[in-house]
């Protein structure tokens, strides 16, 4: 079992995730060569302009206006991003089966930054039930993608920490992992993929098209 | 047509008026108008408080002004008209002398190709109509507005765009029934339509045609009252063809592409973004159209298919030479308007660039630019000749020789002619 | 996911109620794919597989602030509500859903973009507003006031059923009203190569004629070479673009420029109007394939301020005590003339009270988007719907707002009455008709 997840089902995995978000870039760039205007409209100077405000905690008005928010929103998705590809147990996995490895962090720093990722999802998930804006859009699919993108670190947290089973939990980390990657890009965790063309979007229509900002 | 062969093309150079004086004359001088042959120079011109008058060369209409005074246009034939108020009523006045009818408000003068046929829109009694050498129209119908109309080149042929039935305020359904028409002649058609646009008289005054409007998202051509069986999403101004009337072309709307249709069928295969001003070459064997096969890029098509030069703001109506070999197009690229001549550019851009005139064989373009606020002749791309505070489009012999320039210097008014060969 | 819950009084449009009874189900699975499958693109599909659900753009929105928060204004819901139902049952609707689609769109959306500001990804909330206004309009479900709007647009090329004759004679009349400021004053109507061609919207001629008046006698002052047609074309206003119905929209805007480019003129200087400014400065023309206007569109706020700062009108005596201003959407927001706005309105008051939020981030007078053009059976609700407007104003302690739009005007008129807030309110040009200089070989 754990050869298999940890072997094969990996390498479906990242197929999947990297295949599966090349075509839906593709996809949604294509799609959006039918809209005749939409690649006239957009500018590189616009699109950066627009990504640099909204990529950098607290450099527009609307994150100022809200701070806590502010603060978990960018703490968790860094975390979120950074904690896997520098995890020293990645790191030595990667090193072990292709000898390539990279700098890694610290284990205490990789531990509380997965406990952040943890905290976010519980502040999300709260947000979910008790928001009354939050909570009229929120659907089964809301709660499952919370689940599965807070999965890997629950999972990773116990099995770092050795507190159950350790075979059996690293089988379901490795496995929550995996389901993670192939979620992305055809679920809304795609956001990850689209807030880029999204954001330079908007920017260039509000700057290049109509000479305004979008911060 | 006017016959131009009667006007002067010996006078090398002529001082017509010498307009300075009106400004120490008159309170106030309008913007001039000159005739078709270039011979008289006219300007609305104040005399006092309430009163106008009209300056002709070294003459004014008469020694009594009006309350008020605008639209000064020439007919072809030379006369000067204009609409005039008296005691808070309107008409047309010829020359200086007033039609015998007064209305309650009287706009756009047109003529037809030999100016014998001067008409109007008038309203009187709250009733509108077209006045057509001082007769009005005689309608069965009370017309409610008239949004526009059309002339015959022979002047025999009137057609508006008219509102039929009197529509109450936010009446929905009564409008989608259909409260507009075409009125030819005083008749209106027999249908009534949602909406009608782009009404259009075939050369030989045989048939009239125009867009209309069937719900909200459905256009059609109808030609004398007959309806195309096919719908599209949207159509522009239709066109006849020069010698067939039979045939109509226009641009037509079909999965969000435009393309040309001519008696309804598709005629070009190419879908564009955009595709308007069709023109028909003088003997109607070829069609040019302003298109942009992607967004934000122009060009002229010519029977379908598109120029390699593309412009990223506009285009105006493309021109064909007389010999229909050449097709010639006002482009608008990064602020200047350029002209542009089978997908070649001509020379500099400039502010403006008026409609431009070929010589016979196609060989010379000849048209007016302004530069710096100063207006010239340009040809093929090159500026000749002096730089004028005013200008009018230089017009080609019939004979295609010579061409005649006028326009203002130092408030002069001169009007001159030249060999072409010269230019 | 479960229903919003949406209390609203009960309101009678009968253009609403009428149509609806007439839809067929075959009729609107049609139109509703047909205008998903065949006019949106990347773009929609983009939208919709971004938004994480998160509830950031609710603070954005006027309606949803006014409302005490509640859920059913809040731009997502808006969204949930009927693009997210649409897509999800794939076009098979009933009647009363397209009904409330149009309340939501045509109703209780201004189509001001604050809340695609507000959201993280940048995703155009009002843009998806105007997909659902298109596919209502494509069956007929747009409300009495703006549908007739509308067919006055496609009948006469002006929003107000003004008759050719009847514009002539108005302008004709206020170049009188003019020349009681300068008598020297002229409105040259029809002047071939003019510089300037000076446009207004509908309601100007229709009510507010006066503002003719005020242009002719500033335009003397400040020397410009300029022209009006008088022909259809002279309306730069399109409450089409508004309801949905593009190809009215898109005649409007070209008979605009094409009158423009007849006229031959350098630029079009509109009045003070926001949605005519995004109608004839953006949707029109990309509609028609250009990437701007064919002929350069100026605002009165960046005519005004050009005037100001060049020198051409110099201010004899500044407009005294506080006043404010309503920043335009359309021409702040999503046009960036926020600082050119404020620089004209310190140089003709003497004392100008900023309002917070300003500038681009500043509330929508809820009048916009074509939501004041939806009439008398909606104006409660609309009002209602911008009390933190009305708050926001009482703040700055002012005797005047200056709107520079006309939508603005109106429904800030409204809210002032409603909220008994005692303060006038007025376009820019008539603070600047008091404040200007006029020369003395041009004063009576």
């Amino acid at each position: 079992m754990y050869e298999f997840v940890s072997g094969p089902l990996v390498w479906i995995a990242f197929i999947i995730f990297i295949g599966g978000s090349l075509y839906r870039i593709y996809y949604m760039l294509s799609n959006s060569k039918k809209e005749t205007v939409v690649f006239p409209h957009m500018s590189l100077e616009h699109s950066l302009a627009s990504l640099v405000h909204w990529v950098i905690p607290f450099n527009n008005q609307y994150m100022r206006k809200r701070p806590i928010f502010t603060i978990v929103s960018f703490a968790f998705h860094i975390c979120l991003v950074f904690t896997p590809i520098f995890l020293l147990a990645h790191v030595i996995l990667l090193d072990e089966s292709w000898n390539i490895s990279w700098w890694s962090l610290p284990e205490g720093v990789a531990d509380w930054m997965t406990i952040i990722v943890i905290a976010g999802c519980i502040f999300f998930l709260y947000r979910r039930l008790t928001d009354p804006v939050v909570k009229n859009v929120t659907d089964g699919s809301d709660y499952l993608l919370l689940a599965i993108t807070a999965l890997p670190f629950i999972t990773g947290f116990i099995a770092y920490h050795q507190l159950f089973a350790y075979k059996t939990i690293l089988i379901v980390h490795i496995l929550a992992g995996e389901i993670m990657l192939i979620a992305i890009p055809f679920t809304r965790l795609s956001h990850m993929l689209f807030f880029v063309f999204t954001r330079a979007y908007f920017g260039s229509e509000q700057g290049h098209v109509k000479h305004s900002k979008d911060w | 047509m006017v016959n131009s062969e009667n006007w002067d093309w010996e006078c090398k150079e002529k001082l017509v008026a010498d307009t300075t004086k009106w400004k120490s004359q008159f309170e106030d001088v309008w913007e001039p108008y000159i005739s078709p042959d270039g011979e008289k120079i006219a300007s609305i011109v104040k005399v006092g408080e309430g009163e106008f008058n009209i300056a002709v060369n070294k003459e004014t209409w008469g020694e009594e002004p009006f309350e008020k005074i605008w639209y000064p246009r020439f007919s072809p034939d030379g006369r000067l008209t204009a609409l005039i108020t008296k005691e808070m009523e309107w008409t047309m006045a010829v020359d200086g002398k007033t039609w015998e009818e007064m209305y309650e408000y009287i706009w756009d003068t047109k003529f037809s190709a030999d100016g014998k046929v001067i008409a109007a829109t008038t309203k009187q009694d709250g009733v509108y109509g077209i006045t057509v050498n001082e007769k009005t129209w005689k309608c069965p119908v009370n017309l409610q507005s008239i949004a526009s109309y059309v002339i015959s080149p022979d002047g025999k042929t009137l057609a508006a765009i008219a509102q039929t039935v009197r529509l109450a305020e936010a009446d929905l359904d009564g409008f989608l029934k259909g409260t507009w028409s075409v009125v030819v002649n005083g008749k209106p058609w027999k249908d009534n339509y949602v909406d009608i646009y782009g009404l259009t008289i075939s050369d030989d005054g045989k048939n009239i045609a125009a867009e209309y409007r069937a719900a909200i998202c459905e256009y059609g051509i109808v030609v004398n009252e007959t309806p195309w069986n096919e719908k599209f999403g949207c159509t522009w101004e239709p066109v006849f063809h020069p010698t067939n009337s039979d045939e109509i072309t226009t641009p037509v709307r079909q999965g969000g592409q435009w393309f040309l249709a001519t008696n309804g069928r598709i005629v070009w295969d190419t879908g564009f973004v955009s595709l308007l001003y069709q023109t028909y070459s003088p003997d109607g064997s070829k069609i040019a159209a302003a298109v942009a096969p992607q967004f934000a890029k122009w060009t002229v098509a010519v029977d379908g298919q598109p120029w390699s030069t593309t412009f990223n703001e506009c285009l105006l109506k493309p021109c064909f030479s007389p010999d229909g070999r050449k097709v010639a197009v006002i482009a608008k690229d990064s602020g200047n308007w350029l002209l542009v001549v089978d997908g070649t550019v001509l020379g500099d851009g400039y502010e403006n660039i008026w409609p431009p005139a070929f010589s016979p064989n196609g060989d010379k373009v000849i048209y007016k630019v302004e530069k710096n606020g100063k207006y010239a002749v340009a040809v093929n791309g090159k500026v000749k000749g002096k730089e004028y505070e005013a200008l009018w489009n230089p017009v080609v012999s019939p004979d295609g020789t010579k061409v005649m320039i006028c326009g203002v210097e130092a408030g002069k008014y001169y009007r001159k002619v030249v060999l072409l060969s010269d230019l | 996911m479960k229903p919003t819950i949406v209390k609203r009084e009960p309101v009678v449009d009968d253009a609403l109620d009428h149509c609806a009874t007439k839809l067929t189900p075959e009729q609107i699975e049609k139109v509703v794919n047909e205008v998903i499958d065949k006019e949106t693109g990347g773009r929609l599909w983009t939208y919709v597989n971004t938004c994480i659900h998160c509830g950031l753009c609710a603070e954005a929105c006027q309606w949803y602030l006014s409302n005490d928060r509640d859920v059913s204004y809040a731009p997502v819901t808006k969204v949930k509500d009927t693009i997210w139902v649409m897509l999800e049952k794939k076009g098979k609707v009933d009647a009363a859903f397209i009904k409330r689609c149009s309340e939501i769109a045509h109703t209780e959306c201004n189509v001001c973009r604050r809340c695609g500001m507000y959201c993280p990804f940048g995703i155009d909330i009002a843009y998806m507003m105007m997909v659902v206004r298109r596919i209502c309009a494509k069956l007929e479900m747009v409300p009495l006031y703006l549908q007739d709007t509308v067919h006055s647009h496609a009948a006469t090329m002006n929003q107000m059923w003004v008759k050719p004759d009847e514009w002539i004679d108005t302008l004709q009349w206020q170049e009188e009203e003019g020349q009681g400021y300068v008598p020297s004053a002229r409105l040259p109507l029809e002047k071939e190569g003019a510089e300037v061609m000076y446009s207004v919207i509908g309601p100007e001629p229709k009510f507010l004629a006066q503002l003719l008046g005020n242009i002719t006698a500033i335009m003397k002052v400040a020397n410009i070479d300029w022209t009006m047609p008088a022909t259809a074309g002279w309306d730069n206003s399109n409450m089409a673009m508004y309801s949905g119905d593009f190809e009215v929209m898109a005649r409007v805007e070209r008979l605009h420029y094409e009158t423009a480019q007849r006229l031959k003129v350098k630029k079009i200087v509109m009045g003070e109007c926001g949605h005519a400014f995004r109608g004839a400065e953006y949707d029109g023309p990309t509609w028609m394939g250009w990437m701007r206007p064919p002929i350069p569109l100026i605002h009165a706020i960046s005519f005004y301020y050009d005037l100001i700062i060049s020198g051409r009108i110099k201010i004899a005596k500044k407009a005294e005590g506080p006043i404010t201003v309503q920043d335009p959407c359309n021409v702040i927001r999503n046009a960036g003339l926020g600082k050119k706005l404020r620089y004209i309105m310190n140089a003709v008051c003497e004392n100008f009270v900023d309002v917070t939020p300003n500038d681009r981030h500043n509330y929508c007078c809820n009048a916009g988007g074509g939501v004041i053009n939806v009439g008398p059976p909606w104006k409660k609700k609309r009002v209602q719907g911008n009390r933190i407007k009305a708050e926001q104003f009482k703040r700055t302690g002012a005797h005047t707002i200056v709107t520079p739009c006309h939508n603005c005007h109106s429904g800030i008129e409204d809210i002032v009455n409603t909220y008994k807030l005692g303060m006038h309110v007025k376009f820019f040009s008539e603070i600047l008709i008091e404040a200007m200089e006029i020369p003395e070989d041009l004063q009576p």
